[in-house]
């Protein structure tokens, strides 16, 4: 019965640590969805970037010569978060301000262009082979009998969990007092309404690219240093991971993503627990279009009001 | 406005034509199509796989050519992936390649062969296992490696005789080459009485494997063979060492390459891996090996030397015939021996190699192996 329980308990943190790094960057998909009405496609790719800077980061400091945890891990954070924002920013800039106002398949084309170019840019840049990296933190806790079962938390799954708490209150704090805040949520509402009063919104709609590029940089960072491999596709998959999670917390809405991501990955984990493996991404889509026939918005998404 | 621009595609249409004229004015060389992943997750492969070749080409030159003609090589690259595979077939058709050196992954080669046995191309791959690619009774596919269906059993009875597990775990990557040699394994396995506890597929690409490792813990599984390639058994590796889970492993020659080393560290060290015999390690092979030192390449991949033999097989097989007459070709092939770095080899009438053994090693946290008596 105990191994059970513990084995039930092992899975739950399994799908736990898998959905918060969906709800990570399933974070930017829906700010950016949340107030342009747009799908970012090209958001995995900074999420990859992420990773990659964060690489970077972690063996220039070897190099040098600094041992000290916290730090390293600091500073490839700060490191992966400013690149994957200027990446992010220019994104903006690049396939989204231009096409503004014009059909919404537009800008939807263009997002996939640039995801396309960002995977290749990388590619030729760093070379198409995988990149690995020993894990920096190693270790954690078990519960359990000496000789049966016995369940595991590793530092590095509770890294995960804390910062992606942290990341997702900050977050909401920003959005629910900060002034900028208020202006996202304005522009949100209504873009044209937010220009009339005097919002500026191109400078709220690029920070919206900005600060979703972070989070994704932060995810980078932590499944960079949790799996210690990456290649230039690796954003492909966790950005459509991410989207559904996005998609089934309802698009548009933070907890919607917080929820989404944890849905999926505890169903994913859930399934390779007590079906089979093979048959994770066939239940958790399958949930997916379940959950969008009876609620069409995603569980926490607010009914489409029609803009004009 | 139109015409415009109908006038100016007519003019890169017949220049590309007119460069295409000019190619074959050229063709005083015989090409050979190097086809495999030069990019990509497994490209690690696909390098084991030029270098090989071209080094063939290069030392089939400098010893005078074949019939007084160079052979000329060049590089295709489908990424490992079926359809870029086909897509390389029809080009290296429309580039008047006659043979091809490959392709790598079982999943590629499968689409392609059925492009080259239309068109009369042959097709020698250095890496693809898969039994069913050969059992097509086409005419134009050798391979000069051996097959699942021999490396499977090899495995089986390697884990059933020696390593001697109480429960065992089969995992496969769901992919043609994978899930071939993790049924064939399941299948000896189960003959000799070994407890089979868990046969399941992975996705390819998946970096997150703790449900799966977790799985194994409560099935109390004390040895995992793993069917597919490196980057998700490393993986595996990885994480499962971080879980505390300390078994053995196996896997096929998809997973011995030293990034699995790079990807999971020390805990590829004891890993078992079915791979070609070490060719490189046969002192008749030394000036060979020397040569590739010499430019600093690693003569020890899996696939060089299986490569290395396509091409000269391909070389003595043209001038055995006297022409680069395709047909005639694949029937010199299944009719004569050839000596070549993986000694005297010969095909059968499927085009497979007749008596090739997969050799079991232990693979090294740096990325070295031993072979396993």
């Amino acid at each position: 019965m105990l191994e059970v329980i513990l084995y039930f308990i092992q899975q739950l943190i399994n799908g736990i640590t898998i959905g918060s790094t969906y709800a990570l960057i399933a974070i930017g998909y829906t700010m950016v969805y949340g107030i342009i009405g747009m799908i970012n496609f090209a958001h995995g790719e900074v999420y990859m970037i992420g990773t990659y800077v964060a690489f970077m980061a972690i063996s220039g400091m070897a190099m040098l010569g600094i041992e000290f945890l916290p730090l390293i891990f600091l500073v490839a954070l700060l490191s992966s978060m400013l690149v994957s924002s200027s990446f992010g920013w220019a994104i903006e800039r690049i396939a989204y301000r231009p096409l503004r106002g014009g059909n919404r398949l537009i800008p939807l084309i263009s997002a996939i262009g640039m995801s396309i170019f960002l995977q290749n840019y990388v590619r030729l840049g760093q070379g198409s082979r995988d990149i690995a990296m020993s894990s920096q933190i190693s270790g954690g806790w078990s519960f359990g009998p000496e000789d049966g079962f016995q369940a595991s938390l590793s530092y590095i799954q509770v890294l995960i969990f804390i910062v992606t708490i942290i990341s997702m209150t900050v977050l909401t704090l920003f959005i629910s007092r900060s002034r900028m805040g208020r202006a996202c949520r304005a522009v949100a509402q209504d873009l044209k309404m937010a220009n009339l009063l005097g919002i500026d919104t191109n400078r709220v709609i690029a920070s919206t690219f900005v600060i979703g590029a972070a989070l994704a940089a932060v995810a980078g960072t932590l499944l960079g240093m949790y799996y210690g491999v990456v290649n230039a596709f690796v954003g492909f998959i966790a950005g459509l991971k991410a989207f559904t999670a996005a998609v089934l917390g309802g698009i548009g809405s933070i907890p919607g993503a917080m929820l989404g991501g944890i849905i999926l990955g505890v169903t994913e984990s859930m399934t390779a627990a007590y079906f089979s493996t093979e048959y994770k991404d066939v239940v958790s889509f399958a949930l997916l279009v379940l959950i969008l026939l009876f609620k069409p918005t995603g569980i926490l998404g607010k009914p489409e009001v029609e803009k004009i | 406005m139109k015409k415009q621009i109908a006038r100016k595609v007519l003019g890169v249409g017949a220049s590309i034509l007119l460069m295409g004229g000019l190619n074959l004015a050229n063709a005083e060389t015989i090409k050979i199509a190097i086809a495999g992943p030069q990019s990509g997750d497994v490209a690690q492969y696909g390098d084991m796989q030029v270098i090989g070749a071209e080094m063939a080409v290069e030392q089939i030159n400098a010893a005078g050519g074949v019939n007084g003609d160079k052979l000329e090589a060049i590089r295709y690259d489908d990424a490992c992936e079926p359809k870029q595979a086909v897509a390389v077939a029809n080009k290296i058709v429309n580039d008047g390649v006659k043979f091809v050196v490959g392709h790598l992954c079982s999943s590629s080669t499968q689409p392609a062969s059925d492009v080259y046995e239309d068109e009369g191309i042959i097709t020698i791959t250095p890496a693809s296992t898969n039994p069913d690619i050969t059992e097509r009774g086409y005419q134009m596919i050798f391979r000069t490696i051996g097959l699942d269906s021999h490396q499977g059993p090899t495995a089986g009875k390697f884990i059933a005789t020696v390593v001697k597990p109480k429960r065992v775990a089969v995992i496969h990557d769901k992919q043609q080459y994978g899930e071939g040699i993790a049924t064939a394994v399941k299948k000896t396995l189960e003959e000799k009485n070994v407890n089979v506890v868990l046969f399941e597929g992975v996705n390819k690409g998946d970096k997150d494997f703790s449900p799966l490792i977790a799985k194994l813990q409560k099935e109390n599984v004390d040895f995992v063979y793993y069917g597919g390639y490196h980057p998700e058994l490393g993986q595996i590796l990885r994480q499962a060492s971080e879980k505390g889970l300390n078994i053995k492993f196996m896997g096929p020659e998809g997973v011995g390459n030293k990034d699995i080393s790079q990807i999971a560290g020390k805990a590829s060290e004891g890993l078992y891996v079915t791979l070609p015999p070490a060719f490189d390690q046969r002192p008749e092979n030394k000036t060979l090996v020397d040569a590739f030192k010499a430019k600093s390449q690693d003569a020890s991949g899996a696939f060089v030397m299986t490569s290395y033999a396509a091409v000269q097989v391909i070389a003595d097989s043209i001038k055995g015939v006297g022409s680069t007459d395709t047909d005639a070709i694949q029937a010199y092939l299944r009719s004569h021996s050839f000596k070549t770095p993986m000694g005297e080899i010969a095909f059968d009438e499927k085009g497979d190699l007749k008596g090739f053994d997969f050799e079991i090693y232990t693979w090294h946290a740096d990325g070295s192996k031993t072979v396993v008596k």
